[in-house]
């Protein structure tokens, strides 16, 4: 269900793959496999404290920036293959995106992917928490 | 078998289909139906507040929260005179703390911990420090063995005033050598803090053997519920603690020109006790009294020594302790040298199989295994070869699909 937000088709693509798959483990397979394919990676190099993201159990960093045209661009990393593939699709679905626009996007794909059980606030594992960020750093960015 | 039909939570299935697995143990321990049905019957026939009014149902509950201490302090093997109800070991250590140490350490004075100890036997002690001055001395492990360096920890005592030490490791499930560490902390002078939580659900602990001057324990590791425990103090030393908490319960008369203070654990009680939890607890020990404690230890031992074994032969896992050792207790911890710690968890919890992922409260062991956190599978009376058998099965399959 897309509702409101402004979803790529790259995104919608990603859901409907993941959508496919037979079961938890295959899903985690496919979010592994994402974890390799980030396309703006953050690399372990310029992790630092002002990029990292708190409440993650795995160490989690993101950084945020608009390319020359004004758009969107999320540079991402994480140790953990599961918070890192939630990167990945998170940097494909608002990579070139107006910033006001990431303002507005809620976390629910993240539900339609059927990863839902593994991101309850209390699993700790970050992927709310990033997402929060991006969308601070969203909002920051429109000013 | 009679044990697993005791505990309702067993039977469960997770959201996903998968039957649970239950080896977070070393975090809490699943409660028998008798320890819920001691608390619900608590609320639905005699709910009153305990020491306070001379009706039935105060009367009742006054009753059965002081046959609770009685059967609990036995359980220990010391008189209910010498048992202190806290919230949990953490409180019981903070309550050395404050009410112990506060009164009678000053700058001079040298604390010991471990680089073993939980962060709630290390922060208090901080703490202490920064308010009067005292010295913390940590006695390293040896990252070889997992054991405590003793030949340090002989050279770390001299002069200290108090040894604090964790009887069993939440994290390595190394039982340190405590008699050794009495004997050695009491021919220096100093007095010792066992830190119990881990051990009192695997091991007989009798408080007036073991001569230790205070041991914590937490109810909700041994089928008890959460928000009890308790700090078991030797009769003397009972005499040289101030005061924690002040208010109602703790005092014997109160008038506008000042207050005079019960003695005993009554001093260190201050405010309506967790009666209902304090009956949980005492069920909770009335059901472990059908076992001899070495039994469990034993069953225990079995699981966590045959599933490190089997685990070592899965390629890249890392094993943190020495399960298969007599001394260690039903906790193995664990990383992939390529799976994280997190993802390890999640691929878990997918197959039913509930482990704990993190720094265990234990971040300066986690410094000194140069590791930010790991896996733990931590096993207890009703857990099964069976379920160990279905867990080393369900990580192969883990390692083979996801590395």
């Amino acid at each position: 269900m897309n509702g409101d937000n402004i979803w790529s088709n790259n995104l919608i693509s990603i859901i409907e793959e993941f959508q496919d798959c037979f079961d938890s483990m295959e899903r985690y397979e496919l979010l592994f496999d994402y974890a390799k394919k980030h396309p703006t990676p953050l690399p372990p190099e310029d992790w630092n404290d002002s990029n990292k993201i708190i409440g993650c159990q795995s160490r989690a960093h993101v950084s945020c920036n608009l390319d020359e045209d004004g758009n969107f661009v999320l540079r991402g990393g994480a140790d953990a293959q599961i918070v890192q593939g939630l990167m990945s699709i998170t940097a494909i679905a608002v990579n070139g995106m107006a910033p006001d626009s990431v303002s507005k996007m809620t976390p629910n794909y993240a539900e339609e992917m059927g990863l839902q059980s593994s991101l309850t606030p209390s699993r700790a594992n970050g992927f709310l928490n990033m997402f929060r960020r991006v969308q601070e750093e969203a909002t920051k960015l429109v000013k | 078998m009679q044990i697993r039909s005791d505990f309702p939570i067993l039977e469960r299935k997770l959201p996903n289909g998968k039957q649970l697995v239950y080896f977070d143990n070393a975090a809490t321990s699943q409660k028998p139906r008798c320890v819920i049905t001691a608390m619900s019957d608590f609320y639905e026939q005699y709910n009153s507040n305990a020491h306070r009014a001379n009706h039935t149902l105060a009367d009742e509950a006054t009753t059965a929260l002081e046959e609770a201490r009685v059967n609990i302090a036995n359980f220990f093997g010391t008189s209910p005179n010498q048992l202190i109800y806290t919230s949990g070991a953490t409180e019981a250590i903070n309550l050395v703390a404050f009410s112990w140490a506060r009164a009678n350490l000053s700058k001079d004075d040298i604390v010991v911990l471990t680089e073993m100890e939980h962060h709630a036997d290390i922060v208090p002690w901080q703490q202490l420090s920064k308010e009067i001055g005292i010295e913390v001395r940590y006695v390293p492990i040896d990252i070889e063995t997992f054991k405590l360096d003793m030949e340090a920890f002989s050279i770390a005592i001299i002069d200290a005033s108090l040894v604090c030490v964790v009887h069993t490791s939440n994290v390595l499930g190394v039982r340190n050598p405590v008699e050794e560490i009495i004997q050695l902390s009491h021919s220096v002078g100093a007095k010792v803090l066992l830190d119990c939580a881990q051990s009192a659900p695997h091991e007989k602990i009798n408080f007036d053997i073991l001569g230790a001057d205070f041991i914590a324990i937490s109810a909700h590791k041994m089928a008890g519920p959460t928000g009890i425990g308790c700090l078991l103090v030797k009769e003397n030393i009972m005499e040289e603690m101030a005061p924690f908490m002040t208010g109602g319960s703790m005092i014997k008369t109160v008038t506008t020109k000042g207050s005079t203070f019960q003695d005993g654990h009554a001093l260190f009680e201050t405010g309506t006790p967790r009666i209902a939890e304090a009956i949980g607890w005492g069920a909770a020990v009335e059901w472990l009294n059908q076992f001899d404690m070495a039994d469990i230890n034993s069953h225990v031992h079995n699981i966590a020594s045959w599933t490190a074994k089997e685990m070592r032969k899965i390629p890249g896992i890392v094993i943190y302790g020495n399960p298969e050792e007599s001394d260690s207790s039903g906790a193995v911890s664990f990383l992939h040298e390529s799976i994280q710690s997190l993802d390890m968890a999640l691929l878990l919890d997918e197959g039913g199989f509930a482990v704990r992922t993190g720094h265990h409260c234990a971040q300066p062991l986690m410094d000194a295994l140069n590791v930010p956190s790991t896996n733990r599978a931590s096993f207890w009376v009703y857990n099964t070869m069976e379920e160990a058998k279905s867990f080393i099965e369900h990580l192969r399959y883990i390692v083979e699909r996801f590395t």
